[in-house]
């Protein structure tokens, strides 16, 4: 449940619908929108009642209640307006640039990583991503370097000051890759490991949470819910394709989720085009319709010799190649307002 | 199989070589670009003697032989690697051309579809789209004027100058639908209607072939080849979304196989954002989205008053807002060196 106040409602009267809502053992959240405050009722509604429910609707300031029967509520739009911008060490996600992380599917050596975290610099990425913890298919594949990896990543980001997105698979892990990134990811296996997201919510860092490749748009926004819940409010979306009978790309990229989930989320959402079909030839011209469509950011995979790639070579293109499709997309990002 | 003939082959050895050909048992289909000729060959090539083909691959003028071993080989870029540009009345589709077709999804009166079509034309689109037999969900369901409806469109043609495209659900109707229509379209429920598809193979108007909601890139290639073998080479293709699990939208636009299918064919191809959706608010994003991963053009359901529309009302945007969206359709094809 919502609890939405008046534009002109006092301080006081928020606070008396907070204590309300605290007295029956429920949590609250606020959000101070530029128009009107929301009070966010988090826990069992059921344990106000009806006639408590009708008191706190009646109340001074109070505007509307309102139930939110979507299995979500602080992501929500009703919740709050505005577009959230989340600040990654000056790199604004969710504003009018468009941020661009680029990196390798794995951290393979340091060689690789500081090469690779160099050129995309240059050609204008914000981030440098490369996963140090990978969940790959079969149990035997390369898992991926571990800590290892997120130092070498760590001193890429000292060489070049771009911040660092990699994965997290693990709760446990969460305090170790914290001290290296910037942004935890939560790949598409992992969207529904609700003791991860749970972790995440009462971490400090921004999350980037993938759809799963399984997930309706409810369930996706219930996962971001997870984390928000926990008190993290900075959760970056991310579409990556989903599981079809379709059988030309991997997977089949659900654009149509970024102009829906900006009508219905305050969240930053941005675009994988290389999980998202698979194939090194569609990165370029998914890209440019991901921006076209509304996105806020893109998340290529990028390799200094992609066919030697450990992993993903299908997907992945090549630095000369990542440095076009940031010239190309600077065109189409304008004709939607944008910059990149 | 292809044969791909040298480029200073004479019309003689092309003669010859059919001649071949047709003594082996087989028909040909002759495709003169401008830098080389190439001869289809068709029929069931799995009974073709290998030495038959080595005598073939050895002959002087005769640069290669292909045996494609894809169920589709006309509608292939190896056998015509220039774009097909089909004209109608003056108007381009394919090549540096962005189509923009656009109408109501039910031809519902006199009155209605000239309202409409006057719109239409002044918002810049160039095809004038309108359904005269319907294939509604429920034998119950309005199933369309029919004859009427197509005197209507026909009607609009001449107080606008828009060519018309409608759609043909039965072979006996093909003539009659032809006499008035200048693009004949095929439903995605009728993709694999292969007695139509064969009857329209022998018309000569150009035909708007829809994506099954359930087929594959080879089967929707492979319709195409029905037609094309038929002998009508003007054939546009039309994503308009998949059936998945993805609940939001009513179908999952699968915007990736637009650069798939211009790799893959030499044919137009032309995306529905309005069934690709089945919602009026993302519409406008998801043909920009279109129009940047590139497609040669949209077909878009407008109505004067789309609430009030029989059919498709969710999914029918406003004249008023088509004009908005042509603005924006303008501007993005010009930045990428197309035009209306």
């Amino acid at each position: 449940m919502i609890v939405i106040m008046k534009a002109k409602a006092e301080e006081e009267d928020v606070n008396r619908v907070i204590d309300t809502i605290q007295s029956f053992g429920l949590r609250t959240q606020l959000n101070l929108g530029a128009e009107r405050m929301v009070v966010a009722v988090i826990g069992d509604i059921s344990k106000i009642g009806e006639d408590n429910f009708f008191r706190i609707r009646a109340m001074k300031g109070v505007e509307n209640t309102v139930f939110v029967s979507k299995p979500y509520k602080l992501v929500s739009k009703d919740f709050k307006k505005e577009q959230t911008i989340i600040d990654v060490g000056g790199v604004k996600i969710g504003g009018k640039k468009i941020v661009v992380f680029a990196g390798p599917c794995s951290v393979e050596n340091r060689e690789q990583i500081m090469e690779v975290a160099e050129k995309i610099k240059k050609a204008g990425a914000s981030m440098i991503r490369g996963g140090a913890f990978k969940p790959r298919t079969s149990p035997k594949d390369f898992q991926g370097l571990g800590e290892e990896g997120l130092k070498l990543l760590y001193e890429a980001k000292e060489e070049t000051g771009l911040p660092i997105v990699t994965e997290i698979m693990d709760a446990r892990d969460v305090n170790l890759l914290s001290g290296y990134a910037d942004v935890l990811q939560v790949g598409t296996r992992n969207m529904q490991n609700y003791t991860l997201l749970k972790e995440l919510g009462k971490c400090d860092k921004p999350v980037l949470l993938k759809r799963g490749m399984w997930a309706t748009m409810a369930e996706f926004l219930g996962a971001a819910e997870y984390i928000m819940n926990e008190g993290n409010e900075n959760v970056i979306l991310c579409e990556r394709g989903i599981r079809t009978f379709s059988d030309y790309s991997r997977n089949t990229l659900d654009l149509s989720i970024i102009p829906a989930i900006k009508d219905e989320s305050h969240l930053p959402i941005i675009s994988d085009p290389s999980h998202g079909t698979g194939r090194r030839s569609l990165v370029l011209p998914m890209a440019k319709a991901s921006v076209a469509c509304g996105a806020d950011g893109l998340l290529i995979e990028t390799h200094p010799e992609p066919d030697r790639a450990i992993s993903d070579a299908d997907q992945t293109i090549s630095l000369s190649a990542f440095s076009k499709l940031m010239e190309d997309l600077k065109q189409i990002a304008k004709a939607v307002g944008r910059e990149i | 199989m292809i044969i791909i003939m040298k480029m200073d082959a004479e019309e003689s050895q092309v003669q010859e070589t059919i001649k071949k050909i047709k003594d082996l048992g087989f028909n040909t289909h002759l495709s003169q670009g401008e830098n080389r000729t190439i001869i289809g060959v068709i029929g069931d090539i799995s009974s073709i003697d290998e030495s038959d083909v080595e005598r073939l691959r050895a002959t002087p003028y005769i640069e290669e032989v292909v045996r494609v071993s894809k169920p589709y080989k006309l509608v292939s870029r190896a056998f015509n690697k220039e774009d097909t540009v089909i004209k109608i009345n003056g108007t381009e589709i394919g090549g540096k051309k962005i189509v923009v077709m656009a109408g109501p999804c039910t031809v519902e009166s006199e009155d209605q579809i000239i309202n409409i079509a006057r719109e239409v034309k002044s918002s810049g689109a160039t095809i004038l789209r309108g359904g005269a037999f319907k294939p509604r969900t429920a034998p119950k369901d309005f199933q369309g004027l029919g004859e009427k409806g197509l005197k209507f469109l026909l009607e609009a043609k001449e107080e606008t100058g828009l060519p018309i495209c409608t759609e043909v659900m039965d072979t006996r109707d093909v003539n009659l639908v032809a006499e008035y229509a200048d693009i004949l379209q095929v439903g995605t429920r009728n993709m694999q209607n292969y007695a139509l598809l064969k009857e329209l193979g022998k018309c000569d108007k150009p035909v708007l072939l829809k994506r099954g909601m359930w087929a594959t890139l080879k089967e929707f290639l492979s319709a195409a080849e029905y037609i094309l073998a038929g002998g009508n080479e003007n054939v546009m293709l039309c994503e308009r979304g998949i059936r998945t699990f993805s609940d939001f939208t009513r179908n999952t636009l699968d915007l990736s196989i637009v650069p798939v299918l211009k790799a893959e064919s030499h044919l137009p191809v032309i995306v529905d954002p309005s069934h690709g959706t089945g919602r009026r608010d993302i519409v406008k994003p998801m043909a920009l989205a279109a129009i940047a991963c590139g497609a040669d053009g949209v077909t878009i359901e407008a109505h004067t008053d789309p609430e009030k529309a029989i059919s498709d009302a969710d999914q029918t945007i406003s004249t008023a807002d088509l004009h908005a969206l042509m603005g924006e359709i303008k501007y993005i094809s010009r930045m990428f060196g197309r035009e209306i």
